[in-house]
């Protein structure tokens, strides 16, 4: 017994000492400057460094539309499902795993091509405009239509497990034969049992979108992880104690939502 | 009356059936519609422009035979060899890492490595990657600390990313096995000790050949993983270490030849088709598992 | 220990085996699982263990089979101490409850997976392995997959997998507690046929108080780690030793009564205490429902409560004038007029019957 602990515990402490080693030290380079000794300047600049709030906005703006167009896509089709219609449960899981065949480089490879159709072969048609809109780089849509495509497996798991959880059918005729309506049915009997799913979902899509860098920066706009990579150059510390914190705050924002919603195990692919 | 009845009762069951089957189209048909053209219309560009000569505008397979040549060669095959090694490594290191998970009798600790793991193995990129450059890069904390530049050290090459992907890599091989491990039945072990076999006997002849899919589809889901990265590679050795993904990269951005930039969709296409294989090889292990792990 | 030779010979175990408990106690925690057990099991005999969840029986089981250490006592087999024994090196072939087979060898290899732990050659363990399986009704199954075979199967395959080794001991830990009740009882007739053939000592863990009734040579009750009684079924159910057996092997009434000199007052009647009479004072009458006679009687001052119909017999439950309870088992024709509500009158048969002290 005490060697099958002593063992368990070797592996424990060499798997602490690499993955907190690094937290560690980025810690450590980040107030301790050569040349300037203890200083915690790299944190107090964050906030005055030009581009870090309208970086960060944008994140966020984009987070909180790519959410809300997922879900708005994915509830509905995901209860119809449970509720009638089976032939399509194989359709939409099929659809829904497609993102993971094409990784994010290959997929913003595809979406550049798209976007050079517009000048080149429709600059005469009104979907010019609809072209150029979607560029917008105050509020870049193309980008919410990616993140939607690239979140859709996420989701989907984080829903299919939710229903899994519920038998929807069963709530709906009893909601009905309470005297609700379907709508009534829908969101006072089936959304709130499917609220940790919400959540789950939700906060995978927000942790895809604020750490989304390749599509980001290959189409050429400035979201907060793009923002990290470009002041990077210039300040060292900073963009090491941006990224400190952003992880650490993932990781709250997951504890959290592990205490709430029971466990929520999550992997990109499995 | 007997036979009228069940055509009484049939009638609006199946109205209600044909409405719900109705319902669910409706439902759908919006999900689908997008991704027909959010997801289907780059994904046919990849595939028309890896077929398209640009200057000429004709079909022909020119690009994707110049994709597996030179420098792409090169960087196809490097992108293969970094994640085949990360993803072996990670697999061998989280499997003893995943069952002390499991045995621990700790629940705290258990729960908070199986979360870090999720943020860790999901939310890594650029953080990641800066977090090494602060570590292990050329003027990082443990570089400098240790005198590692003089002891042939380098964040900035092979080796140097194998040790940031296993990062990220560790972390979701554990979360992949786990399930695995925590499905392997007390009656195996003892159903085998039962019949003579010990403790290294069991390990050989039940628990790994039981675990060998899901070691198998981890480490084809890790490759896939790895494969596909490029927010880390990018932000750590901009090019110095010939990578597929930067080669797409640079590429889109213009850093190539005229007339080339369809070279990019036909790598893009490449990887396609390597994700594609990843995932064919993944889910019927996957499926196998669950089999006999359920 | 077996050698190579005599795997491939006839079934019959060579010589059968005595078990010992001796005094076994096991604490987990604050929970006492074995609290000074003592049970001999003699040579080819059937004992099934039985008892409520928490009374030890597995626990038991499982330190005969070296899965778990008493804290004290000892387990002995043929009067050797096994009790520091390694679980791969007990002689001792065990049945779980379900789900033990491994998933990915097929029948055969299932069978011959402790033959192949010792280095049996293929060809011999297979043929082994292909007997085993006749032997349990499975000949034709053995390219299976456990995930291919009902539960039943299953379960006949890891009997075949657990007798392999020729082991000097049976051990069965709810092997039928999973199955659907039609398997459960071919199963069971199946697992005795077996026993008897091949002759081994067997311990049949169950809280299924038919199934050991049933099965068992003798069946040990257990409760609070302890042994109450073991004894043959009928001896069991008729000469229950303790109040705690009487109630939980078979169905009980108790009827109050008053104990003087070893003979107690009850329903009017005087009748002989059976074994050791309570000392003087209120006792409780312990009755079996089909020793209890009821008759239709309109100046009885007990009322039926509910009846119920079991086929040949129908089971008519009888408030006394005092409150208390009795079941009573009537022919069926005898019992049309005893509706819920009708007055009568019970009594009992002119035999010693049990008490115990009054429970409240």
């Amino acid at each position: 017994m005490a060697r099958l602990n002593l063992w368990r515990w070797g592996v424990f402490g060499l798997a602490g000492l690499y993955f907190l080693v690094p937290l560690a030290a980025s810690v450590v380079f980040t107030v301790d400057v050569p040349g300037q000794g203890l200083t915690v300047d790299a944190y107090t600049q964050i906030v005055g460094t030009g581009g870090f709030g309208s970086s960060l906005l944008l994140s966020l703006e984009l987070a909180l539309a790519t959410i809300a167009v997922v879900l708005l896509l994915m509830v509905p089709a995901m209860v119809a499902l449970r509720l009638g219609a089976p032939k399509l449960r194989p359709v939409v899981e099929v659809v829904c795993s497609l993102p993971l065949v094409v990784p994010p480089i290959a997929f913003v490879a595809g979406i550049v091509t798209v976007l050079k159709w517009g000048p080149e072969h429709l600059s005469r048609t009104p979907l010019f405009q609809t072209f150029v809109a979607i560029q917008n780089p105050d509020f870049p849509v193309v980008l919410v239509l990616a993140y939607v495509v690239m979140a859709l497996p996420f989701v989907y798991r984080a829903l299919d497990a939710g229903l899994r959880a519920i038998d929807v059918p069963t709530l709906v005729e009893a909601a009905r034969s309470c005297g609700a309506s379907w709508p009534q049915a829908l969101v006072q009997a089936v959304l709130p049992n499917l609220r940790g799913a919400l959540l789950n979902a939700s906060f995978l899509t927000l942790a895809l979108v604020l750490g989304e860098f390749t599509v980001a920066q290959l189409l050429g706009f400035r979201p907060f992880a793009v923002w990290i990579v470009n002041v990077s150059g210039s300040q060292a510390q900073l963009s090491v104690a941006v990224s400190v914190m952003s992880l650490l705050v993932t990781w709250l924002l997951l504890l959290v939502l592990a205490g709430f919603g029971g466990r929520s195990r999550t992997t990109s692919r499995g | 009356m007997t036979a009228t009845l069940p055509r009484v009762d049939t009638a609006p069951a199946a109205a209600v059936k044909r409405r719900r089957r109705s319902l669910g189209w409706v439902a759908v048909v919006p999900l689908l519609a997008f991704t027909a053209v959010a997801f289907g219309l780059p994904a046919w560009a990849v595939l028309d422009g890896a077929f398209t000569v640009k200057s000429t505008g004709a079909y022909s397979t020119a690009n994707l035979t110049a994709s597996w040549q030179g420098a792409y060669l090169t960087a196809l095959l490097g992108s293969v060899k970094l994640s085949a090694v990360s993803a072996a490594l990670a697999t061998l290191l989280g499997l003893p890492l995943a069952q002390a998970v499991v045995t621990s009798r700790h629940r705290a600790l258990r729960e908070a490595v199986l979360t870090a793991s999720g943020v860790l193995a999901n939310f890594g990129g650029v953080p990641l990657a800066f977090a090494f450059v602060a570590t292990l890069g050329n003027a990082g904390v443990l570089t400098r600390h240790l005198g590692l530049t003089d002891k042939g050290w380098d964040l900035y090459s092979f080796w140097g990313l194998v040790v940031v992907y296993l990062y990220f890599l560790i972390p979701l091989m554990v979360l992949t096995i786990t399930p695995a491990l925590e499905g392997l039945r007390v009656q195996w072990r003892e159903a085998a000790q039962n019949n003579g076999a010990t403790t290294a006997q069991y390990w050989l002849h039940v628990a790994l050949p039981v675990l060998l899919p899901t070691l198998l589809g981890g480490f084809v889901l890790l490759f896939g993983s790895a494969f596909a990265a490029y927010a880390t590679a990018a932000a750590i050795v901009g090019s110095s270490v010939p990578l597929i993904t930067l080669q797409i990269a640079d590429a889109l951005s213009g850093n190539v030849l005229v007339g080339q930039e369809n070279v990019a969709l036909a790598l893009s296409l490449d990887m396609v088709l390597v994700a594609g294989l990843v995932m064919a090889v993944y889910l019927p292990l996957q499926r196998r598992s669950a089999r006999w792990l359920a | 220990m077996k050698t190579k030779e005599n795997v491939a010979t006839s079934n019959t175990t060579d010589k059968a085996a005595t078990v010992e408990f001796r005094g076994l106690r096991r604490e987990f925690g604050p929970t006492v699982a074995l609290d000074g057990l003592d049970l001999t099991v003699r040579p080819g005999e059937l004992v099934a263990l039985l008892g409520p969840s928490g009374c030890g029986k597995t626990t038991a089981l499982r330190m005969l089979a070296g899965f778990e250490r008493p804290d004290s006592g000892e387990v002995l087999v043929d009067g050797e101490d096994v009790t520091r024994v390694p679980a791969h090196r007990r002689d001792a072939g065990m049945v779980f409850q379900s789900y033990s087979l491994f998933p990915h060898l097929d029948t055969v290899d299932n069978v011959a997976f402790g033959l192949r732990m010792r280095g049996v050659r293929t060809g011999e363990r297979r043929a082994r392995a292909a007997e085993l399986l006749e032997l349990v009704g499975l000949a034709d199954k053995g390219g299976r997959y456990p995930h291919q075979l009902s539960g039943g199967q299953q379960q006949r395959v890891a009997l075949a997998r657990a007798l392999a080794l020729r082991p000097r001991v049976l051990l069965l830990d709810e092997p039928l507690s999973a199955l659907d009740a039609k398997v459960r009882l071919t199963l069971r007739e199946e697992i005795r046929r077996l026993q008897q053939e091949l002759g081994i000592t067997t311990l049949f863990v169950t809280h299924d108080q038919e199934e050991a009734l049933s099965m068992a040579d003798r069946v040990a009750v257990m409760h609070a780690g302890k042994l109450e009684q073991c004894a043959a079924p009928a001896e069991l159910y008729g000469r229950p030793a303790t109040a705690f057996v009487a109630e939980f092997v078979g169905t009980m009434s108790r009827i109050p009564g008053r104990v003087s000199d070893g003979v107690v007052d009850v329903l009017g009647q005087r009748l002989p205490v059976d074994g050791a009479a309570p000392q003087a004072g209120e006792v409780d009458v312990l009755v079996r429902p089909e020793a209890v006679r009821v008759a239709a009687d309109a100046d009885g001052k007990a009322r039926v409560l509910a009846t119920s119909f079991l086929g040949a017999a129908v089971r008519i439950t009888v408030r006394l004038a005092d409150g208390s309870e009795v079941k009573a088992d009537l022919p069926a024709h005898e019992a049309a007029d005893l509706v819920a509500g009708a007055p009568v009158s019970v009594s009992l048969p002119e035999r010693p019957v049990l008490a115990a002290e009054r429970t409240v």
